[in-house]
């Protein structure tokens, strides 16, 4: 692969393992070129420590969604029109 | 014991928001609600009572969803050698030497966190994460929902939508990419 070539990867293949790594082990190569990255690039530390937030912020979303709307609601109009389409089918039966 | 009578007023709004975050459309979204009502319906002898009425809802609804998904991953180019070719996202980073690969000029970090304080703010937070997932393009959305909210397998993920491995891993990081540019961007403001 190209990528496994090079000594020294540049941010946009560090923030693709870091994406990689929450859901992988990086192998020794990978997690040096990361790491040494990482070591010298503020930014993409910036962006690891964000990425690991968002990770964690879906929990919250789940955990907050789980139970009922988050943000959209039926319309009133469309609540009556599938409400009666349901009730003429539940009655046919 | 299922109660078909009170499934609009009890869960249209769950079910309508689960579909809205996933198709993003509200006629669409209103269609869905609408069919897995129907569906429900049709299918209530097969209700054995392992899980909550909701939830077995749901899970009709999640299949239509999935469906909608394959049709719009079918109709699009999905063999590509994705990671060799696009590790690189081209939104973001630059694409000429001599910083081929750096961030682009404002579309990197700002800010160390995104996470807010206090409790109140995460209601805030998940409705912000909401928005910025209804903002994914399509297929990107399909893969990070799949694999972050609905909590699947990598595997079933990729045999659902028809992709490789590496197709989802790229696909993942792009949707990430912009998730957090979003987020920063409007949790920021």
């Amino acid at each position: 692969m190209v990528f496994m070539s090079k000594r020294m990867i540049a941010c946009d293949e560090a923030s693709f393992l870091i994406s990689y790594r929450s859901d992988h082990r990086l192998g020794l190569l990978r997690w040096w070129q990361l790491n040494f990255h990482l070591f010298t690039c503020h930014l993409c530390r910036k962006y690891a420590h964000q990425i690991g937030e968002l990770n964690h912020s879906m929990e919250v979303y789940k955990e907050e969604c789980s139970h009922e709307s988050c943000a959209h609601h039926l319309s009133p109009a469309a609540g009556n029109r599938i409400g009666e389409a349901f009730k003429q089918e539940l009655n046919a039966k | 014991m299922l109660e078909p009578q009170h499934w609009v007023e009890r869960y249209g709004d769950y079910l309508f928001n689960f579909a809205m975050v996933r198709v993003n459309d509200r006629e669409k979204a209103e269609d869905l609600v609408q069919e897995t009502f129907l569906a429900g319906l049709k299918g209530k002898d097969r209700f054995m009572g392992k899980s909550s009425e909701r939830t077995w809802l749901t899970s009709i609804l999640k299949r239509k969803v999935i469906d909608i998904y394959r049709k719009q991953y079918s109709s699009k180019e999905s063999s590509l050698d994705a990671y060799e070719r696009d590790v690189s996202d081209g939104d973001f980073y630059r694409s000429e030497d001599p910083f081929r690969g750096h961030w682009l000029d404002g579309k990197g970090p700002n800010s160390y966190s995104l996470l807010p304080e206090g409790e109140m703010e995460q209601k805030e937070l998940a409705r912000f994460i909401q928005l910025c997932v209804e903002g994914l393009p399509t297929q990107l959305a399909a893969a990070f929902i799949m694999k972050m909210i609905d909590e699947e397998d990598s595997d079933k993920i990729c045999k659902e939508l028809g992709i490789t491995p590496s197709n989802l891993w790229v696909m993942l990081h792009r949707a990430r990419l912009r998730m957090r540019d979003c987020l920063e961007k409007k949790w920021l403001k």
